[in-house]
């Protein structure tokens, strides 16, 4: 347990208090067929929010399940009818023999999503944050995100063009370039974090495929292949050689997790602890071993559960954010009004439908 | 209360600023005012009070229009003010008006009609849909395939021969073999079935192709074409599943499957017209058993046999069309051997037709 009296933030739920909204949440959303998830995401919302405390008083979530269902409707709308009719254009123009054409407005179609993706990455930020009350007063940000949609494009694809040597920096920049966009009651966000603090960790990725050769020299080892003309023989008995090569396989997707989630553990750091608001700063305290435990926490309760613990992850995601973030400095209630930003009329609908939700 | 010490006053948000006050509330009838030490609100109608989730005991209220206005109590609202109150809002709209057992069993009665019209819907629609529309629709999709219709003199009389015995009331519009390598016939909107040269170099004689043609044309009889498109188009609205992948959409197209029951009754119907037509099913049995086994002369092709993945070969079926052929009886063949000569030569002598997917990866 943190200790409350010292930390600027604190959460207060307790998971006993929070089943019967998850479960009512997942009954209603199955009798549904999924409708209800929206309104399903605000009832949670709702209490995570209620349950946190900021110094001396709770947040609050505003947001409803309608905006986000409107949210939904209008992606679908928008893009989704188009994009069938692209698919099926797309599928007369092959049979005609304009395959160029058909793959021409694939590629269109993919740049389209691509930008997308970026603009929902934004307006996810820029609708919790108008969603957000704290003292009564809220967050947000008049900027639609558009250029964050051109700069989300380039700069991924930089990354990428790199072998993704580039991917801390576009991360990073790209963290800092929401955030100082966005702003809470008067005040606007700074953001400054560093790529270079979190370069090294990243770097690892680079050390995997050696140790993936190693693995695979031991899987040949143990059970039996023949590698560039060489015949390995094994001696062990087959059963045996099964369990083992189950364990490697295995062991080579937890370490790929482990090395991506001890550089997510460094950039979150460094991200909030660059970032301020006016006199505010905040720190995030979860080590390498703090994220694993929570993942492996994860696995083990959606497992244990055969599935319908998954309910309760946006629970554990949150209390684990909360738990660790940390605040300090001075805020001057007087100078903390209310935010002149434009609310978004619709919730998360992009984001929803290209399913590239975060915590 | 971990947020300082216990209050009985009310405490309040204007929504201009942060600042928490504890002002006294004066209460009218329709409506209140807040009173602080040097100032004064309200009037505020109890109308415009929403009701908010309260944790930790807590009672909080908001107002409608007063973005970040709230008035709340660290335990339940006096006696006096909770009167006038709304009731918080807990599972979200109507459901908290009916209970959550019967939103549930409302919405489960609900979700179940979606579904089984979801899946039965295409099957009652299609059959609207005016044939012109129909034929738009195919002559849009299909065209001329990209030039890779086989046509010869002979070839093209051949094929008219075996159209002529297998749909003599002609409710195929246009029946082409195309020159593509794979073990594939497909029935398109608008009453189209395109052969697939691959499928027809595979066949051992005429009748084995009019066995595959005549349930082709099932298919078209019954407009199942219709109903698996709208089918498939339904299943994309609803897995969303866009993707900038070519290959998907041919694929997804040539093994459009239309049911169970829609490939049984294009199997009767095939027999049916076969009968009529005088020629033997047994060729069509024989066929499949060879399809199925996946002999070497199918060999490279059995990679790409889309036909058979649609249309899989239980013995069931195939037993079917071998019972259906009269011992004994005389048939006629489909095909004289110098039209069937004609037909499987087709594509390699027509010097015009494109060759293959240019398209494939």
């Amino acid at each position: 347990m943190q200790d409350e009296q010292h930390s600027a933030f604190a959460f207060h739920g307790s998971w006993r208090e929070y089943a019967p909204i998850a479960f009512t949440n997942l009954l209603l959303t199955i009798v549904t067929l999924g409708i209800y998830r929206f309104w399903a995401t605000t009832r949670t919302r709702r209490y995570l929010w209620a349950q946190t405390r900021f110094i001396d008083d709770r947040l609050e979530w505003t947001g409803t399940g309608k905006e986000l269902f409107v949210g939904f409707l209008l992606v679908l709308l928008l893009f989704g009818i188009p994009f069938i009719f692209l698919q099926f254009g797309a599928q007369a123009l092959v049979f005609q023999g304009y395959p160029g054409v058909a793959a021409a407005l694939g590629f269109v179609a993919f740049l389209a999503i691509f930008y997308l993706t970026g603009i929902a990455r934004y307006r996810a930020l820029r609708y919790r944050l108008s969603r957000t009350f704290w003292h009564g007063i809220r967050g947000g940000s008049d900027n639609q995100g558009w250029g964050f949609g051109l700069s989300y494009m380039w700069k991924t694809f930089v990354s990428y063009l790199t072998l993704g040597l580039l991917i801390p920096w576009s991360m990073m920049s790209l963290w800092n370039q929401r955030w100082r966009a966005m702003s809470f009651g008067p005040f606007a966000f700074a953001a400054d974090g560093s790529a270079r603090v979190t370069f090294k960790r990243f770097l690892l990725f680079y050390l995997a495929p050696i140790l993936f050769l190693l693995m695979g020299i031991a899987v040949a080892s143990v059970t039996g292949a023949a590698m560039g003309g060489v015949f390995v023989q094994s001696s062990l008995p087959p059963v045996l050689q099964i369990v083992v090569f189950f364990v490697i396989v295995l062991g080579v997707y937890v370490l790929l997790g482990m090395i991506a989630l001890a550089y997510y553990s460094a950039f979150i750091r460094e991200a909030i602890s660059k970032l301020t608001l006016e006199d505010l700063s905040f720190t995030f305290e979860a080590g390498t071993d703090e994220w694993l435990k929570l993942i492996f926490g994860d696995i083990a309760l959606v497992v244990g559960t055969l599935g319908i613990g998954a309910i309760f992850l946006s629970y554990r995601h949150w209390a684990f954010f909360i738990r660790h973030m940390e605040a300090t400095g001075e805020i001057d209630l007087n100078r903390l009004t209310q935010s002149t930003t434009r609310t978004p009329g619709q919730g998360e609908g992009l984001l929803d439908a290209f399913d590239v939700g975060a915590i | 209360m971990e947020e300082g010490t216990p209050d009985i006053r009310p405490w309040h948000y204007d929504g201009r600023n942060a600042c928490r006050w504890h002002p006294r509330i004066a209460i009218a009838d329709d409506s209140f005012r807040l009173i602080g030490e040097d100032w004064e609100s309200g009037p505020y109608l109890w109308a415009d009070l929403i009701a908010l989730d309260g944790t930790g005991g807590r009672s909080i209220y908001g107002l409608k229009d007063e973005s970040g206005w709230r008035l709340g109590f660290d335990g339940p609202p006096p006696s006096d003010f909770a009167a006038h109150l709304p009731k918080p809002a807990r599972y979200g709209g109507w459901i908290d008006g009916v209970g959550l057992t019967r939103a549930v069993a409302a919405f489960a009665v609900v979700a179940a009609a979606v579904i089984y019209i979801g899946v039965e819907a295409p099957g009652w629609i299609a059959p609207l849909v005016p044939r012109s529309w129909e034929e738009k629709l195919g002559e849009a999709m299909v065209g001329d395939f990209g030039g890779r219709f086989c046509r010869t003199p002979q070839g093209v009389k051949a094929l008219d021969t075996l159209i002529a015995k297998m749909d003599p009331d002609a409710d195929a519009r246009a029946i082409e073999i195309a020159n593509v390598p794979m073990v594939n016939a497909v029935a398109l909107p608008g009453g189209r079935i395109i052969l697939f040269d691959g499928l027809i170099q595979a066949a051992a004689s005429g009748d084995e192709v009019a066995g595959v043609l005549g349930h082709e044309l099932g298919h078209v009889r019954h407009r199942d074409t219709m109903a698996g498109l709208m089918r498939q188009l339904g299943l994309s609205v609803v897995l969303g599943g866009f993707s900038g992948d070519v290959g998907g959409y041919v694929n997804g197209l040539l093994s459009l499957s239309y049911g169970r029951d829609a490939e049984a009754r294009a199997d009767v119907a095939s027999i049916a017209t076969m009968k009529a037509a005088n020629i033997s099913p047994a060729d069509t049995a024989q066929f499949f058993a060879r399809m199925s086994k996946g002999e070497p002369e199918a060999g490279r092709m059995a990679q790409a046999m889309t036909w058979l993945s649609s249309h899989p070969l239980s013995t069931k079926r195939r037993a079917l069309f071998a019972g259906s052929a009269v011992k004994g009886h005389r048939y006629a063949p489909a095909l004289s051997p110098s039209e069937w000569q004609a037909l499987r030569t087709m594509c390699k002598s027509d010097p015009t037709v494109k060759s293959g997917w240019g398209w494939q990866r």
